[in-house]
C-alpha cells in the first residue's frame, strides 16, 4: 500500500478542486484508494466547502463614483512642481554661494572650487613684501655689477692712458737728458721744476674728470631707480583702491539682499500671525 | 465571463462610459470580496470605492487585458490591506460590529434582498450565514483572502497568484491549511452536518 508516492499539500489542493492534470489526477487517486483517511479528510472538506457557500453574496447597488477627468492646474501637475523644486533648490544654493563667497575658478590647467576664490587672482598679481625686496636686491646686484665692469673699463683705459703717458714721459726724458747733458745745472733744475709742475696739473685735471663721471653716472641711475620705485609705488596703490571699491560694492550688495530677505520673512510672519489671530 | 474584453480595452483607452460599465458589472463582486474579509458593510464600502478610483487611475497601466480579473483583485487586496492597518492604527469600531441592528435600524436596509422569500427561511440563513461568517474571521487575514478568492469569488489558482503576488504552491498551501483551520473551527463550534442540512 505504502508504495504509491504522497502527493503534498498543493497537489491534493489541486486535486480537489479539479485544477489538476490527467497525471497527476491518477497519481492522487491511486494513493486516496490506498490511504481512506486521506479520503476522509477530502470528504471533510467538501463539508466545510458546502457550509461556507451557505453564505449567500450580500446584494449592493454600486453607489455613483465620479471618476472623470478633473483639469488639474499646470502648478499642481507633478513634473512642474517637480521642475519647480529643482529651479528653488538650485536658487537655494546659488543665493547661499553668493552669501558665503563660493567660487569656481579655472586657470593654468587648474579648477578650483571653494570660498573667496575672486580674491584668489588678485592676490596672485599683487606683489608681496619679499618680492620687493627681491626685485630690489636683483636690480642693485645688476647696478653692481654695471658698475663693476664700467669701473673695469675706466680703470683699463685710464692704465693704457697712463702707461702711454709714461712711454711718452720716458721718451721726452731721453731727449731732455740728452739736452740737459748738453746743458748746465741751472737749466736743468728749471726744466724738471717746470715738467714736474705741468706733471702735477695734468695728473689732478686728469683725477677730476674721471671722478665728475663716475659722480654723474651714479647720480642718474639712482635717479633712474628711484623713480622706478615710485611708478611701482603708484601701481599698486591704484591696485589696492581698485579693489577696495569692488570689496565695498559686494559688501553693499550683500547688505541689501539680507535687508530683502529679513523683510520678506518679517512680512510672512506678521501676516501668518494675524491669520492666526483672525482664525 | 462577466465582462467583456472589448468593454477592458476601451476603458483601458479612457472611455470614461467603459469605466462606468466595468464598475457597475464588478462593483458586487469588490464589494462581497471585502465585505467577507471584513465582515463590515462600512469597511467593505469603502474598500469597494478605493478599488474602482484607483481601477479609473491606474487601467491604462494594465498590459494584458485577459489579466483584468486578478489585476482588479490585486487592487482589491491591497485596498484591504491598508484598510487593515488603518483599522489596526486607528482601533476605530464599526458601530454595525457594535452593535448590528434589525429590520429598518439594519445597515442591511442599503441592500437590495429579495423580499419575496419566506422570511422564517430568510432568518434562519441569516443566522447561520453570520456563524460561518464569524467562523472566517478566526482564520488569518493570508489564510482568509485566499479562501475567500477561491470558495467565493472562483478565481483559479494561477489567478490568486497573480493578484496576491506568490507562487502557486504557496496559495495551494495556504489554502489546505485555511481548510483545515476552518475545519477545525466549526467542529468548535459544533457546526455539523444537521446544522447546515448537508446532505
Amino acid at each position: 500500500m505504502n508504495n504509491h508516492m504522497k502527493p503534498d499539500e498543493a497537489m491534493l489542493i489541486a486535486y480537489c478542486y479539479g485544477e489538476i492534470d490527467d497525471a497527476d489526477r491518477s497519481m492522487v487517486e491511486a494513493y486516496l484508494a490506498a490511504h481512506p483517511e486521506e479520503m476522509r479528510r477530502l470528504e471533510s472538506w467538501g463539508f466545510v466547502r458546502k457550509a461556507m457557500s451557505r453564505i449567500e453574496d450580500e446584494e449592493v447597488i454600486a453607489p455613483p463614483i465620479i471618476v472623470g477627468q478633473v483639469d488639474k492646474p499646470i502648478w499642481k501637475e507633478r513634473y512642474f512642481r517637480m521642475t519647480a523644486g529643482i529651479a528653488a533648490a538650485f536658487l537655494l544654493v546659488m543665493i547661499a554661494a553668493r552669501l558665503m563667497g563660493l567660487g569656481v575658478g579655472y586657470s593654468s590647467g587648474e579648477l578650483r572650487i571653494g570660498f573667496q576664490l575672486r580674491e584668489k587672482p588678485m592676490e596672485e598679481n599683487r606683489l608681496t613684501e619679499q618680492q620687493v625686496d627681491q626685485m630690489i636686491k636683483n636690480s642693485l646686484a645688476a647696478n653692481n655689477e654695471e658698475l663693476q665692469s664700467s669701473w673695469s673699463k675706466e680703470r683699463m683705459v685710464l692704465e693704457r692712458s697712463v702707461k702711454q703717458n709714461m712711454n711718452q714721459s720716458s721718451e721726452k726724458m731721453d731727449r731732455l737728458l740728452k739736452t740737459a747733458s748738453l746743458a748746465n745745472d741751472e737749466e736743468v733744475k728749471k726744466f724738471v721744476g717746470q715738467m714736474q709742475r705741468e706733471n702735477m696739473k695734468l695728473m689732478k685735471d686728469y683725477l677730476q674728470l674721471s671722478s665728475a663721471g663716475q659722480k654723474q653716472y651714479i647720480e642718474g641711475l639712482l635717479v633712474d631707480f628711484s623713480k622706478y620705485l615710485q611708478e611701482q609705488r603708484k601701481q599698486d596703490l591704484e591696485l589696492l583702491q581698485t579693489r577696495m571699491a569692488s570689496m565695498e560694492q559686494n559688501t553693499d550688495q550683500i547688505k541689501q539682499e539680507t535687508e530683502q530677505i529679513l523683510t520678506s520673512l518679517i512680512s510672512s510672519n506678521g501676516t501668518s500671525n494675524q491669520l492666526k489671530k483672525s482664525n | 465571463m462577466m465582462h467583456t474584453d472589448d468593454l477592458i480595452a476601451r476603458a483601458r483607452e479612457g472611455d470614461h462610459h467603459a469605466q462606468g460599465r466595468l464598475m457597475q458589472i464588478w462593483y458586487k463582486r469588490i464589494y462581497n470580496f471585502s465585505y467577507r474579509f471584513f465582515y463590515d458593510h462600512d469597511q467593505a464600502m469603502e474598500v469597494a470605492q478605493k478599488t474602482f478610483i484607483a481601477m479609473h487611475r491606474n487601467i491604462s497601466l494594465l498590459q494584458e487585458i485577459t489579466r483584468f480579473r486578478s489585476w482588479l483583485y490585486t487592487i482589491a487586496v491591497n485596498c484591504c490591506r491598508e484598510e487593515l492597518r488603518r483599522r489596526k492604527s486607528s482601533r476605530a469600531v464599526s458601530l454595525h460590529e457594535f452593535r448590528p441592528g434589525e429590520g429598518e435600524e439594519s445597515y442591511r436596509w442599503e441592500a437590495s434582498a429579495d423580499r419575496s422569500q419566506d422570511p422564517e427561511r430568510k432568518f434562519r440563513q441569516g443566522e447561520l450565514a453570520d456563524l460561518l461568517q464569524s467562523c472566517l474571521m478566526e482564520l488569518s487575514d493570508e489564510q482568509r483572502e485566499v479562501l475567500i478568492m477561491k470558495e467565493y469569488e472562483g478565481l483559479k489558482f494561477r489567478e490568486i497568484a497573480e493578484a496576491l503576488s506568490l507562487s502557486e504552491n504557496t496559495v495551494k498551501s495556504r489554502m489546505y491549511y485555511g481548510l483545515e483551520a476552518m475545519k477545525r473551527i466549526m467542529e468548535s463550534r459544533k457546526i455539523t452536518k444537521e446544522t447546515i442540512g448537508y446532505e
